[in-house]
C-alpha cells in the first residue's frame, strides 16, 4: 500500500502551509496591535480577531468530517475515513478554543463567563457531539467497523445542527451574542486585521489537517507493517518539522 | 413488512418471557421518583415541585436509555446480532422492528413514571392525561429511533453502557426542548403549543430517516 492521493497531497502542502502560517501570524499580530481600540469595549474587543476566525476552523472541521464520512460510506475507501477522523480532531481543537476564548471576552464585556445564549449553546452542543465522535472511535475495535460507526454518527451530528438551531430559538432565543457581521459594521481599521485573522484560521486549519492526515496515513501503513525504517525517514521530514 | 412484524413479535415475546427490560425500567423510574423526592426542597404550600416537566422528561430519557441498552445486549448471545444482519431484506426494516419494540416498552415506562410522579408529587397529570400521552408518544418515537441506531453502535464498543448516553444525549436536545416545552405549557394552561409539537414532529421525522438509512451501516455480518 503506497500513500494514497490525499496523504501525498497533505505531505506536499504541509511544509509550505506551515511557513505561510508563521509569516501570517507575524503580520496578524502586528495588525491586531495596530488596530484601533473599540470605543465602548476598550482593548478587550481585540479578542474578536481571534474568536471569530477560530469558529471558522471549528465549522470547517465538522463539515469536512461529515462530508468525508459520507464519502467513506459511499466509496468504501479507508482514506476518506482517515480524513474524517483527522478533521474531527482538528475541529474539536478549534471548537475548544472558541469555548475558551469566548468566555474571556464575555466576562470582560457582559460581566459573566457564560450565558445560555442560542449561539453559545449551539457551539457547546457541537463540541459534545464531536467529542462523543472521537470517544466512539477510540472505543470501537476493528478499522472498518470504527469507520462505519463514526461516519454514521458524524453525519447524524451535522443533521441535528439546524434542528438545534430552531429548538433553541423556540426556547427563548434571547440573545446577547452579536449578530452575524454585516457589511459596514466594522469600525475604521478593523476590517483588515479581521480578514487576515480569517486567513490565519484557514491556513492553520489546513496545516493541522494536513499534518494529521499524514500521521493517520503513516499509522495505517505502520499497522499493516509496510513502512520500512528507510521509508519513514524521508517523508517524515516534510511536515513534522515545519 | 413481514420482517418488521417478525422482529417486533420476537422482541415482544422474548421480553414477555424474561420481563427483565421492563422490570428494570419500571424499577428505575420508581427509584428516580424517590431520589427526586429527597433531592428537591419541600415546598411550603405543598403541590408539585417547580420544573416538574423537566424532571419528568429526565426520568423518561434515562429509563429509555436503560431499556435501549438491553435491546441489543440480548442480541449478543449466540451471535443473534449477526443473524439480524443476515435477514434477507433491507436493514431499515430490521431497524423498524427493533425500534417499534423499544417504542412500546418506553411508552409503558412513561406511563408508570407519570403515575408515580402524579402520586408522589401530587401533580395533576391525570387531568391532562390524553394530550400528555400524545406528547410522551412523540418523544418516545424520537427516543426509540435514534436510540435504536446508537444502541446498535454502542453494543459493539467497549464500555457499551457508558457509550450510549454519551452518543445519544447531545443529539436529543431538540427533542427534549420540544417535549419539555409542550408538557410545561400543557400543565400550566391546559393547551398544547403548536410550535413545540411541530418541532417534535420534525425532529421525529429527521431521527426516523437518519436511523432508517444509517442502520444499514451499523450491523456486522
Amino acid at each position: 500500500m503506497s500513500p494514497d492521493p490525499i496523504e501525498r497531497a497533505a505531505a506536499r502542502v504541509s511544509r509550505p502551509l506551515g511557513a505561510c502560517l508563521l509569516a501570517l501570524l507575524v503580520v496578524f499580530a502586528f495588525l491586531v496591535i495596530q488596530a484601533p481600540e473599540d470605543r465602548s469595549q476598550g482593548v478587550i474587543q481585540k479578542i474578536f480577531y481571534v474568536h471569530v476566525p477560530t469558529v471558522l476552523g471549528a465549522y470547517l472541521g465538522f463539515f469536512v468530517t461529515a462530508l468525508a464520512g459520507a464519502l467513506y460510506l459511499w466509496r468504501d475507501e479507508e482514506r476518506w475515513d482517515r480524513l474524517a477522523a483527522s478533521a474531527a480532531e482538528v475541529g474539536v481543537v478549534f471548537c475548544t478554543l472558541v469555548l475558551l476564548v469566548g468566555p474571556i471576552w464575555a466576562k470582560g464585556t457582559w460581566g459573566r463567563w457564560w450565558t445560555w445564549d442560542l449561539r453559545l449553546t449551539l457551539t457547546l452542543l457541537l463540541w459534545f457531539v464531536y467529542v462523543a465522535y472521537l470517544l466512539l472511535r477510540s472505543f470501537t475495535e476493528g478499522g472498518p467497523r470504527t469507520a462505519r460507526f463514526a461516519s454514521v454518527y458524524g453525519m447524524a451530528g451535522l443533521v441535528v445542527i439546524p434542528l438545534n438551531y430552531f429548538a433553541l430559538e423556540l426556547a427563548g432565543g434571547r440573545s446577547m451574542h452579536p449578530e452575524n457581521l454585516e457589511g459596514g459594521s466594522f469600525g475604521e481599521g478593523m476590517g483588515l486585521p479581521f480578514a487576515v485573522g480569517m486567513l490565519v484560521a484557514l491556513v492553520a486549519f489546513a496545516w493541522l489537517l494536513a499534518l494529521r492526515v499524514r500521521i493517520a496515513g503513516l499509522r495505517a501503513r505502520v499497522e499493516e507493517g509496510e513502512v520500512l525504517a528507510g521509508e519513514t525517514a524521508a517523508p517524515a521530514r516534510g511536515g513534522a518539522g515545519s | 413488512m413481514s420482517a418488521v412484524l417478525a422482529i417486533l413479535w420476537k422482541d415482544l415475546v422474548s421480553e414477555w418471557r424474561s420481563r427483565d427490560r421492563i422490570v428494570a425500567m419500571l424499577l428505575f423510574s420508581l427509584l428516580v421518583v424517590v431520589v427526586f423526592h429527597f433531592a428537591l426542597p419541600v415546598r411550603p404550600g405543598g403541590g408539585p415541585p417547580e420544573g416538574l416537566p423537566g424532571l419528568l422528561w429526565v426520568a423518561y430519557v434515562f429509563a429509555a436509555i436503560l431499556g435501549l441498552n438491553r435491546a441489543f445486549a440480548v442480541e449478543l448471545e449466540n451471535e443473534a446480532l449477526s443473524g439480524l444482519a443476515l435477514v434477507p431484506c433491507d436493514r431499515g426494516f430490521v431497524f423498524l422492528g427493533k425500534a417499534t419494540a423499544s417504542f412500546l416498552l418506553i411508552l409503558l415506562a412513561q406511563l408508570a413514571t407519570a403515575v408515580a410522579f402524579a402520586l408522589a408529587f401530587d401533580a395533576p397529570l391525570g387531568r391532562v392525561g390524553g394530550p400528555l400521552a400524545g406528547i410522551a408518544a412523540l418523544g418516545a418515537a424520537g427516543l426509540a429511533s435514534v436510540g435504536t441506531l446508537f444502541a446498535a453502535i454502542a453494543v459493539r464498543t467497549r464500555y457499551r453502557e457508558v457509550m450510549l448516553p454519551l452518543l445519544l444525549l447531545p443529539l436529543l436536545v431538540p427533542l427534549l426542548l420540544g417535549a419539555v416545552r409542550a408538557t410545561a405549557e400543557l400543565l400550566a394552561s391546559g393547551r398544547v403549543p403548536s410550535d413545540a409539537i411541530q418541532l417534535l414532529l420534525v425532529t421525529d421525522a429527521v431521527f426516523l430517516i437518519v436511523s432508517f438509512v444509517g442502520f444499514e451501516y451499523v450491523l456486522d455480518e
